[in-house]
């Protein structure tokens, strides 16, 4: 006991009545939906393809808003992820605009465009799949010895670009739309995508 | 502004007008103290789902709103090993002059060049449109400052060797 100095001991997170023990699950709704798991989300996301490839990006980003695992594990949410990010990916510049009212109007639209916003965020947070796997590079400079002072970084344009500016530009849609009441409500959300 | 500059911007600009949306909030765990909860991290309900916006791998900006503070943390684009220094020695000056600047974090976020912290008594006592504009400009202003000092470096680097180099003419 002597090797511990309780003064370093952080008193409120042994006490089960402080707030830095908040049960963060009583934030979350009794309606949630089922837990989905992984095999759920590839399922959706073969079903999706299917509309992309039928002509009706409409529908797919309609489908794939309204089948978010906002219950899932982390597998599932990853799967779904890539899923909306390769719809967005495959709906061109000037029909953004005209889907994107289709599919925030109507029955639950409000809920569609919060969801999309939450993956756009989701989506830019996270490194590009293609590029994801990349190995740390070495630090650029010549000599062994010089330059210690700053921590060694990945150097160049970044990858990424391409699929970030199209995540950007329907960012910048969904706000005309959906307006900035969304983003506030990505951010208290707790049903996180 | 080049082409993906401006959404990436304008995509910042909204994400901060919807995380100012901050108030006077007393901290939980002592009395008659008032701090900025995102550092504080007393307790996990007031931190709220933080925000990531990126252009590319290299140029992002990360905003971790709370109930009564927002620190937007920022990564300025580098290109090579110069730019590298140059941002090194740029947010250097900057954040060990960070009491004038009020709003500065003394150390940035780690992954990131630079880092805000906005409590509500700075938005109180300051206009919140103003501060948006401010956290922009300073991005929009740091690129082109640096790649100006590239410049004038490497102009220099070329005038040394020269005179350097003329008597072995």
């Amino acid at each position: 006991m002597s090797q511990i100095n309780y003064r370093t001991i952080n008193i409120d997170a042994l006490d089960p009545e402080s707030s830095a023990n908040f049960p963060m699950e009583s934030l979350l709704p009794a309606t949630l939906p089922q837990a989905a798991s992984a095999s759920d989300a590839a399922n959706a996301a073969a079903q999706v393809r299917q509309m992309l490839r039928g002509g009706d990006p409409e529908g797919a980003l309609r489908t794939v808003l309204d089948t978010a695992p906002l219950g899932g594990d982390d597998r599932a949410k990853e799967v779904h992820l890539a899923t909306v990010i390769d719809v967005l990916q495959g709906i061109r510049q000037g029909e953004m605009t005209r889907i994107l009212e289709g599919v925030c109007s109507g029955d639950g639209g409000a809920e569609r465009a919060d969801c999309l916003m939450k993956y756009l965020y989701k989506g830019m947070s996270s490194a590009a799949p293609g590029s994801g796997t990349q190995t740390p590079k070495k630090p650029v400079s010549p000599q062994d010895t010089g330059f210690s002072q700053i921590q060694a970084r990945n150097l160049g344009e970044g990858g990424g670009g391409q699929q970030m500016s199209v995540l950007l530009s329907w960012h910048e849609r969904l706000v005309e739309i959906a307006g900035t009441g969304s983003i506030v409500r990505v951010m208290t959300d707790r049903r996180t995508v | 502004m080049s082409q993906s500059l401006r959404p990436y911007l304008q995509a910042v600009r909204s994400s901060l007008t919807a995380a100012l949306t901050i108030s006077n909030f007393a901290s939980q765990t002592s009395e008659r103290h008032n701090c900025p909860e995102v550092e504080a991290n007393s307790s996990p309900e007031i931190l709220l789902n933080p925000l990531h916006i990126s252009r590319n791998e290299n140029e992002k900006v990360k905003i971790e709103p709370s109930y009564n503070s927002v620190r937007i943390s920022i990564r300025i684009k580098q290109a090579d090993e110069i730019e590298h220094i140059l941002v090194h020695k740029f947010t250097r000056f900057l954040t060990q002059r960070a009491e004038s600047f009020f709003i500065l974090r003394r150390k940035p976020v780690e992954g990131y060049d630079i880092s805000f912290l906005i409590t509500n008594f700075h938005t109180e006592k300051m206009l919140t449109h103003k501060l948006i504009d401010f956290v922009i400009e300073f991005m929009e202003e740091v690129d082109k400052e640096i790649s100006e000092m590239k410049l004038f470096l490497n102009a220099r680097a070329r005038f040394v060797a020269e005179s350097f180099l003329t008597p072995f003419d």
